[in-house]
């Protein structure tokens, strides 16, 4: 059983912050991944965990256990590099088998074990190669062997994807998943891809500059964002500013800056109130009513198409279409747009303004 | 100027100066440099009479030759037992005071090896008591064998640092971490990840150290000469030293001459290839990792003495040498004496490594340029092979050499300024051309055919794109070049014996073997020091500036 606590980490660089205080839990076997903007302190926080930074505040408990001062070697840990850091005068092999050696195991125990995780990520083939003589994406996997190797329980990713090409990515994706799941280990894995945190996950942590956004389900950050920066950094969102006009049965009814008023299944703000309106493009929809847009662009993305239209303050709105009825949508043309009242969120409008609240730092 | 530039961009003339720079680094430096070889095809005759069949002869030159090749290894094997730690530490820790540190280890580099010489001596070796040495000296030595390895650790222990913590800046950290969340220690890890990585570069450290201390020619003389009772011990360069003056009134001496140089030109050669082969292809056994012990040296009190005795080490052993001249100094009586021969001859040493210098850039850049930029051709390899080989030779031999190749035919006239130049040229050229060649394989040529393709000439996208891309890896060779020349004893004694140097200069007043000659030896160091530390800041705040 593994479980990892973070109380209070943080890190700081003399007056430079990098990570501010971080409380998390990580259950036993869970797969998390801690997703952020680059600089955003993630990859501090990771290395945090596995003993290669120092935190100047707070503790790592690993199983219970408080961490500080206990040395990199003795957390019994994996770990996955971003760049990837097989050996390069060891063969495939020798690397996988080097955490087995560095605990001093019997060499026919040292084979075993690296036939077996080898295996496992189906490169035993390539078994006498150099690193230097495979693709990025089976370098990857054997560094993946050679983190599992040690038989930690723990396996930390650091962006153990992001250089890799984009089709290998998504398939080492899948894998990552199913080998923590079948070896049954807790999982944290570090990256700055939304697409990838959303696909291996069981909880996303969502950072940025040094500090917890918030942590949910893929879902729940997806359908039900407590941030802006969330509703903005996960997938893609409009995002509109308006007043609460009035609310019945629990539905408010915003006016828009842009003109047109549009509904929204969520009561938690008075009338008057100054509010932010989140949607995502594929809850838009061109309707006989709501706000007025003329069409600007029209992209097709292979299931549907992604319309952009501006409204009359030049505000851009995305939505997507099924289907191109070219007398309604073409552009330069003039389209009533409305929402989903169901899939909206709102926020309470930010006092520094929208774009202060979605900023990446 | 437009139709300068449309002259030299022709196809027929670039072809012509590429073959003139070949040329001149194949007749000018590399022949000459080993031109003595032939010595033995053509006068094996003399080297029997004169050398083989005379055995306190041949005795005494092979004593010389095989003290110098001890020395040198064992130079080199303490150069890096205590160098890797001390290299070690400035890479990969941070600690207060490390800026201290790495300012501490170059200093003794601003020191001539001439004053190394006679300031180490007078700190470690028994001396004569006219020299009257503090009695805070250590005063203990008295094997000259001993106090020159004492000497050639002093002077060639600031290189090994850094040329393994060159090395080991470029070695990613990440290897060794991953060693460790695999659970090795920072021992093991360091051991049997980071030092096999690190092989490659040892080996130049290795060649590089064990063939300056080949080639160390004055600070050996002064060491030797300062000393109470040199028991007549000689290196091989000194020896060339020694008879060099003598050769002009005993033309008996010529074989022996001959004998010693090809003997320090052969024997280099060799051995640095068996160095690089042995480094490369023998595996240590170093795979095994041993969990508890290497556990139990990773952490507390080992690391921390280790380091403790890697600074230890530096303080004791380089840096109270180094710099023991002063108190020297400080302490004895003053005497008057004559400036005039030692300010003209350190005007003339710097005259010599000026005129060098541009030489050695005007010519030694475009040959860096073809060997980086056409690295799969045939030629170009055995350039970069070439280009080594001036490095590696002792410089008493080069010189004899040269002075032998250029006084035996009649091409250009043998003035001893231009012979002396024409040395200095050989042993500095290759520097100069491997800094450039290094930091024009590192820029992507995508710079320049850009600029060729927006309607620049070559030589156009050589001046405004390439030359300020490597300005500072051509301005670091040209420092070297030029603090090399000016350190150089061997060579230009061995091209023209009468050459007053500053070294001989301060010889000829050591073995004065008066109070008065000591002091005076002594003020000269100083004089020496304050000179090439006020060059080097000089040098170190124009190249500051030019990076910004």
């Amino acid at each position: 059983m593994v479980e990892v606590k973070l109380v209070g980490l943080g890190k700081r660089y003399g007056s430079v912050t990098a990570v501010e205080k971080v409380d998390l839990t990580v259950a036993d076997k869970e797969y998390v991944t801690i997703l952020g903007p680059s600089g955003c302190g993630k990859t501090t926080l990771i290395r945090m965990i596995a003993g290669i930074i120092e935190p100047t505040d707070g503790k790592v408990y690993i199983d219970g256990k408080d961490m500080t001062g206990v040395p990199i070697e003795d957390r019994d840990i994996g770990y996955v590099f971003q760049n990837i850091a097989l050996f390069p005068h060891l063969t495939v092999q020798n690397n996988v088998s080097y955490g087995p050696r560095a605990r001093d195991l019997p060499p026919e125990e040292q084979k075993r074990i690296s036939r077996r995780f080898l295996e496992m990520v189906k490169l035993l083939d390539k078994m006498g190669m150099l690193p230097g003589e495979l693709c990025g994406g089976e370098q990857q996997k054997v560094s993946l062997a050679r983190a599992l190797s040690s038989g930690s329980k723990l396996l930390l990713l650091d962006e153990p994807l992001s250089a890799l090409d984009s089709r290998v990515r998504v398939d080492l994706r899948y894998e990552l998943r199913r080998l923590a799941k079948e070896l049954g280990l807790t999982t944290i894995h570090v990256t700055h891809d939304q697409e990838e945190a959303q696909s291996v996950s069981d909880r996303i942590v969502l950072m940025r500059a040094g500090t917890v956004v918030e942590t949910g389900t893929p879902e729940e950050l997806y359908t039900r964002p407590r941030k802006i920066f969330t509703a903005n950094f996960i997938g893609e969102t409009n995002l509109l500013e308006g007043w609460v006009l009035e609310i019945k049965d629990g539905v408010s009814v915003i006016e828009l800056r842009n003109g047109g008023n549009v509904r929204v299944n969520q009561a938690d703000h008075p009338v008057g109130y100054a509010v932010v309106i989140s949607v995502r493009p594929e809850f838009v929809f061109p309707a006989d009513e709501g706000m007025r847009a003329i069409v600007t662009a029209i992209t097709y993305m292979g299931t549907y198409w992604r319309v952009t239209a501006n409204t009359e303050d030049e505000e851009e709105v995305a939505f997507d279409s099924a289907t191109l009825d070219e007398n309604l949508l073409t552009i330069g043309k003039e389209v009533y747009l409305a929402v989903n009242p169901k899939a909206a969120v709102l926020y309470p409008r930010p006092e520094d303004g929208v774009q202060e609240a979605i900023k990446l730092e | 100027m437009d139709s300068l530039i449309a002259v030299i961009s022709r196809k027929r003339f670039r072809t012509g100066w590429t073959a003139f720079i070949i040329v001149f680094f194949l007749f000018f430096v590399i022949l000459p440099t080993v031109y003595i070889l032939s010595y033995a095809f053509t006068n094996w005759g003399s080297i029997e009479q004169y050398v083989l069949d005379d055995p306190a002869m041949l005795d005494l030159i092979l004593n010389a030759i095989s003290a110098s090749f001890q020395i040198a290894a064992i130079v080199t094997v303490i150069d890096i037992l205590v160098g890797l730690p001390m290299a070690w530490m400035l890479v990969r820790k941070q600690f207060r005071g490390k800026a201290l540190l790495d300012t501490l280890i170059d200093m003794p580099l601003a020191v001539p090896t001439a004053a190394l010489g006679f300031s180490s001596a007078i700190f470690f070796a028994v001396t004569p008591d006219a020299l009257q040495a503090p009695s805070f000296a250590l005063n203990a030595v008295t094997s000259p064998f001993i106090l020159i390895i004492l000497l050639h650790v002093v002077f060639s222990y600031p290189y090994m640092v850094r040329s393994l913590s060159a090395i080991l800046v470029q070695i990613d950290q990440t290897y060794e971490t991953a060693g460790r969340t695999l659970g090795a220690s920072a021992l093991s890890a360091a051991r049997t990840i980071t030092l096999p990585l690190f092989r490659a570069g040892l080996v130049t450290g290795i060649i590089l150290c064990f063939a300056r201390s080949l080639s160390e020619t004055g600070g050996t003389m002064i060491a030797l000469a300062t000393m109470a009772n040199s028991q007549g011990f000689q290196t091989g360069p000194t020896i060339i030293g020694m008879w060099k003056p003598l050769v002009e009134t005993n033309t008996d001496l010529a074989a022996p001459l001959a004998f010693v140089s090809i003997l320090l030109i052969l024997l280099s050669l060799v051995l640095l290839l068996v160095i690089k082969l042995v480094v490369m292809k023998v595996h240590l056994p170093m795979g095994r990792i041993w969990p508890r012990p290497e556990k139990l040296f990773s952490r507390g009190w080992f690391p921390k003495t280790k380091d403790g005795l890697a600074v230890f080490f530096l303080v004791l052993f380089v840096l109270i040498p180094s710099f023991f001249i002063f108190t020297y100094v400080g302490s004895v009586e003053s005497a008057s004496f004559d400036w005039g021969p030692f300010t003209e001859s350190l005007l003339f040493s710097f005259m010599v490594a000026g005129v060098v210098t541009v030489i050695d850039i005007a010519l030694g850049v475009p040959l860096a340029v073809y060997i980086a930029k056409n690295r799969t051709g045939k030629l170009s390899d055995v350039l970069d092979v070439l280009v080594n080989v001036p490095l590696i030779v002792p410089t008493a031999a080069l010189g004899y050499s040269l002075g032998v190749f250029w006084t035996g035919q009649n091409i250009i006239p043998t003035y001893d300024v231009l012979l002396i130049i024409l040395a200095h040229v050989a042993f500095t050229y290759p520097l100069v051309v491997r800094n450039v060649a290094g930091a024009v394989e590192e820029v992507d040529p995508a710079f320049e055919e850009t600029a060729r393709t927006l309607g620049a000439k070559p030589v156009q996208a050589f001046r405004r794109v390439l030359y300020p891309i490597i300005k500072s890896s051509i301005l670091a060779g040209a420092i070297m070049a030029f603090t090399r020349s000016l350190g150089e004893t061997g060579a230009t004694q061995a091209v023209v014996a009468s050459a007053q140097t500053a070294p001989v200069y301060i010889v000829n007043l050591i073995n004065l073997k008066t109070p008065s000659g000591y002091y005076t030896a002594g003020l000269a160091c100083i004089v020496l020091i304050i000179v090439s530390f006020v060059f080097m800041l000089a040098l170190r705040y124009i190249t500051n500036r030019r990076s910004r």
